[in-house]
């Protein structure tokens, strides 16, 4: 884990008020540039910051290239979740979303370029949005938290299309079908449900913890992380992390992991997960576990891969949690540095 | 003619045969008197021209004479005798008219001269004139210019203007009818007036001269009335002495302290000079005194001329009776050790009152050798302090000024040079004397002027008063606040060990009604023991532990749960919050490591602090921060989700009031409590 270095200056009130800041921050989500040359991580404060992926991997580096080119307040409250289109940067925490144009948002005070809320039922609590997922071919946003519904958001015009009602408590993760094309969403109400975007209904069901196979009710029944590759979909959480045949709706492979999954993602045969735990686990689709990286955060709570084809000598998986710090894995073998707040 | 120069001759002949000339001048006179016979006057008659035509057919007569009696005498003969003879007279009468003519030649040549001379006297005289003309005439142009160049005095003198002069001066001056036409007059009349005002200012001056004169007198008289009067104001003010102490208006006391401050040494003197003028000015809670031994400071600055013979005459003896016992090299270094640290007798106490009563007294001394300054600290209350066992580093006199600044942790010489001076006595540090000699805080130098800059070594570091003046105010606030904060710490902690967190009136709202988790142990541990535990580790790593920092841990329940915490206090509470690490035992170890709610929990604590900070001056922070952390363990226990499989009741039924139970992707726990609605929600 990397150390901080002790400070040789004495600590007043300011130094001590950042360094438990630094302690205490988690880092919710990332998104890479279209350029593939930044990558943007959203903290529990409600501030984003820009890293610069290049500069950190060129020859040159020194621990400054490690460290935000900015920093800025994008939310009030903690920053969930982040997309990048080809143009924006659309960030979402309480209740809103904000977009930020990417080739603007390196200059200091960089102000939001809109921000839209979608229509919530309650007005006691503004629900949070825990998930963000962007179709391109339709030009939607879907969006997915704390009022159990989604909602769909035209970028171009900037509405809010429908909300499609199922989830019986709030939404935790989203992914795309794209061949249907079909929206799937999983939630604290331990159901993965799936959505046809043509007809704005409820197509399927899967209620994962009713499976004995992967339910482990000492953890709970919460979906934490879903991926879909068209067939198949992976999700894991409170019950196991299963590899499920969508069709059949039947869970094919369990993954041994004890500990709840935040995030998984297919990436060429293998299945990535993080969770609680520090490390970035690699499964073979058979279900046996090929490799476990270890990084410098006691939990990870998102990945990200830059397969962004202008950038490939920028191609690297970043992993965030629970710590003030992003692990940089350039090869999946071993972590090479950290970029930290 | 001849018969008159023979006449002449006659006489002149006869003279001449025998008489001297002298002889014949004089009768020449004589005779000259009865006849006017004057050759001079002949002179005059005779026609030079013709005198030249007789003299030279006399020459001619002679030569023609002289040839015949050369022939006669060459053809010989007896007439020829008498023919000489006969011309021999009348050579011999033309030899006389030769002598005649050759006489007038001499008197027309003496004539000629004297006519000459005359004249030339003459000329001389009338040339003479002349130039004495001259000269008289240049001697006037002379006098004339210089005339004419004169300029008076009077010119230089600035007269009055003619106005003012027509204006001022008396008629009988200025005689305006008289002096208008004539600028002569005018300029005189002018002169006047002005020699009118010359006299009458310097009478003025005069009287002037006198009046100063008599009023310097006066002066004199009066000063020595005055200084006649101050032994007799001695006098009363000392029959006043006792009226001043029953007053409390002790102005002796304050002029007996200045008296003893000029022994103190510059930096003691900068400190006492800006203390007692901060104390004046803007707070009147500070005392200032001086303690120690005049007399032993004035001694330190005596030349050691009767010490020396003392020392002689004790070594002599010493050594007499010593001889065996030499002092061995350690007593030797000790002494030199002794000598190094040597205090200046006398120091500078500081009180500080605050408002509850308590008192902080600072005893601030001053090391000669190390040219540093030490401070030891007490702190007094108006009631006895029953000190809880948890609390005894919070006021002991070692620790209580710890840190009053960022890193002042008083344990090393602020005075680079020292190091030097520490080597040669093998000293190691200071540390090990500042239980003895006070803590060389770096304020403290700073309130004594005394400024050590790393950068460039100064060779003698002298007192600033400048320094110590803008360092005063914000030092002295500071130790107020530590007394108070350490004070609150100290009732707190009493109350805290019996396991009760005081929780003022004012803070009620912070928290809800009814909190069921109970604190059940408050303990001090060390610095080794902090950085021992597991779960601590992230606080150790980022710096946050220093052995400075004070250390507890603090252990709350309910039921079967068990929540430790371990607390790093900073000297500088309540500005800088304390720091929680938890871990909870309940169904397995929890803690950051493994479980987000926690993490969740220790945010709320540590870095949420400034909520919890309470009405100013925030010495409630701690207790807060502890009631805070009941709190959240009675939410997290009771919003834990109940797991179906395990058969039974909840342990911890749900009471607390909260909207959500779970939000966001790390599903946290609603830790966030709402006044006055009283319900839970989430950050």
């Amino acid at each position: 884990m990397e150390r901080a270095a002790q400070p040789a200056v004495p600590l007043g009130q300011m130094e001590v008020f950042q360094a438990l800041q630094r302690l205490h921050m988690t880092i919710f989500s990332q998104s890479v540039s279209p350029c593939g040359k930044f990558l943007a991580a959203g903290n529990n404060y409600g501030q984003i910051a820009i890293f610069s992926l290049s500069a950190a991997l060129s020859s040159e580096a020194k621990e400054e290239s490690k460290k935000p080119m900015v920093t800025f307040q994008a939310h009030d409250g903690p920053v969930y979740s982040m997309v990048s289109t080809d143009r924006h940067l659309l960030s979402a925490g309480d209740g809103e979303v904000k977009a930020w144009l990417w080739a603007e948002i390196l200059k200091k005070g960089c102000k939001e370029l809109w921000r839209r809320q979608p229509p919530y039922r309650t007005s006691l609590e503004v629900p949070e949005i825990n998930a963000l997922l962007l179709m391109p071919k339709e030009n939607l946003l879907i969006l997915g938290g704390g009022d159990c519904q989604l909602h769909a958001m035209d970028l171009e015009t900037g509405t809010f299309m429908w909300a499609l009602r199922g989830h019986t408590d709030y939404i935790h993760c989203l992914a795309l079908r794209e061949r249907s094309p079909e929206v799937l969403s999983g939630g604290e109400d331990g159901a993965v449900r799936l959505w046809d975007l043509r007809t704005a209904k409820e197509v399927q069901t899967i209620e994962v913890y009713k499976h004995e196979e992967c339910s482990r009710p000492h953890n709970g029944r919460w979906i934490g992380c879903l991926a879909t590759d068209s067939d198949w979909m992976v999700c894991g959480g409170g019950p196991a992390l299963t590899l499920w045949h969508l069709r059949s709706s039947t869970p094919t492979t369990v993954f041994p992991m004890r500990a709840p999954q935040k995030h998984v993602t297919f990436y060429q045969d293998l299945i990535l997960s993080a969770g609680q735990g520090r490390c970035v686990n690699q499964w073979q689709l058979s279900g046996e576990l090929k490799a476990q990286v270890p990084g410098s955060s006691p939990g990870l709570l998102s990945l990200s891969l830059n397969q962004q084809p202008a950038a490939p000598e920028c191609k690297v998986l970043t992993a965030a949690g629970n710590s003030c710090r992003v692990d940089v894995f350039t090869n999946l073998g071993y972590r090479a540095f950290s970029l930290s707040f | 003619m001849s018969s008159e120069s023979s006449k002449k001759r006659k006489p002149k002949v006869i003279r001449s045969d025998g008489a001297p000339a002298e002889g014949k001048r004089t009768r020449s006179d004589t005779e000259q008197e009865g006849k006017y016979y004057s050759e001079e006057a002949e002179v005059d008659l005779r026609d030079p021209g013709r005198d030249y035509e007789l003299y030279k057919y006399t020459c001619q007569e002679l030569q023609r004479l002289m040839a015949e009696i050369q022939d006669l005498k060459s053809r010989g003969g007896k007439d020829a005798a008498v023919e000489i003879e006969d011309r021999r007279i009348q050579s011999c009468v033309h030899f006389m008219t030769l002598k005649k003519l050759n006489r007038l030649a001499h008197i027309r040549l003496k004539k000629g001269r004297d006519q000459t001379h005359e004249a030339k006297q003459k000329v001389d005289a009338y040339h003479l004139q002349l130039q004495n003309l001259l000269y008289e005439v240049m001697h006037l142009q002379k006098e004339i210019t210089k005339c004419l160049e004169f300029k008076s005095k009077h010119e230089e003198i600035d007269l009055v203007s003619l106005e003012e002069f027509y204006k001022e001066a008396p008629p009988d001056i200025s005689k305006a009818e008289v002096t208008m036409g004539d600028p002569h007059q005018q300029t005189l009349a002018r002169l006047d007036w002005e020699l009118e005002q010359r006299k009458r200012l310097a009478e003025k001056y005069r009287e002037c001269l006198s009046n100063k004169e008599k009023i310097l007198k006066e002066i004199e008289v009066k000063k020595e009335y005055l200084s006649s009067l101050q032994p007799r104001l001695n006098s009363i003010m000392q029959a006043s002495l006792p009226v001043q102490e029953y007053l409390f208006m002790p102005f002796d006391q304050a002029h007996k302290q200045y008296e003893t401050a000029r022994h103190l040494p510059p930096p003691l003197y900068v400190l006492f000079v800006q203390a007692t003028a901060y104390g004046q000015a803007c707070d009147k809670t500070l005392s200032v005194a001086i303690e120690g031994s005049v007399d032993e400071a004035k001694a330190l600055f005596k030349p050691p001329e009767d010490s020396q013979d003392d020392e002689s005459d004790s070594d002599a003896e010493e050594e007499q009776t010593t001889k065996r016992r030499r002092p061995t090299l350690g007593v030797q270094l000790d002494d030199k050790r002794k000598e190094m640290l040597k205090r200046h007798p006398l120091s500078v106490l500081l009180d500080l009152k605050c408002k509850d009563g308590s008192v902080l007294h600072l005893t601030f001394h001053y090391l000669m050798n190390l040219n540093i300054m030490t401070v030891k600290a007490k702190v007094t209350t108006t009631t006895e302090l029953i000190t809880p066992i948890s609390a005894g580093d919070l006021l002991s006199p070692d620790s209580v000024l710890s840190c009053l600044y960022p890193g002042d942790h008083g344990k090393k010489t602020p005075n680079p040079a020292n190091q030097y001076q520490f080597d040669k006595v093998g000293i190691l540090t200071l540390r090990d004397y500042v239980l003895d000699l006070g803590h060389p805080y770096l304020w403290v130098q700073k309130l004594g002027g005394l400024h050590f800059p790393k950068e460039q070594p100064q060779h003698t570091v002298i007192a600033d008063h400048s320094l110590s003046a803008s360092h005063m105010e914000t030092t002295m606030k500071l130790l107020k606040t530590r007394v108070q904060s350490r004070l609150a710490l100290h009732k707190q902690f009493a109350s805290l060990e019996h396991g009760i967190v005081p929780v003022t009136s004012d803070c009620h709202h912070l928290f809800p009604a009814k909190v069921v988790s109970r604190l059940v142990k408050w303990v001090t541990i060390t610095h080794e023991d902090y950085t021992e535990l597991h779960f601590t580790k992230d606080i150790v790593e980022a710096g946050l532990a220093e052995d400075t920092n004070l250390y507890y841990m603090a252990l709350v329940e309910r039921g079967t749960a068990k929540l430790q915490a371990a607390v790093v206090l900073n000297p500088g509470y309540s500005s800088i919050p304390p720091i929680f690490q938890l871990c909870l035992n309940w169904k397995g170890e929890k803690t950051n490591n493994n479980d987000d709610n926690i993490r969740a929990m220790e945010s709320e604590v540590n870095v949420c602090y400034k909520e919890l900070c309470g009405p100013r001056p925030g010495h409630q922070l701690l207790t807060n921060q502890l009631q805070r952390l009941c709190v959240l363990l009675d939410v997290y226990l009771e919003t834990e989700s109940h797991d179906d499989s395990v058969e039974g009741p909840k342990e911890f039924p749900q009471e607390k009031m909260c909207l959500r139970l779970f939000r966001g992707p790390s599903r946290m726990k609603p830790f966030k409590y709402n006044h006055p609605q009283g319900f839970f929600s989430h950050r």
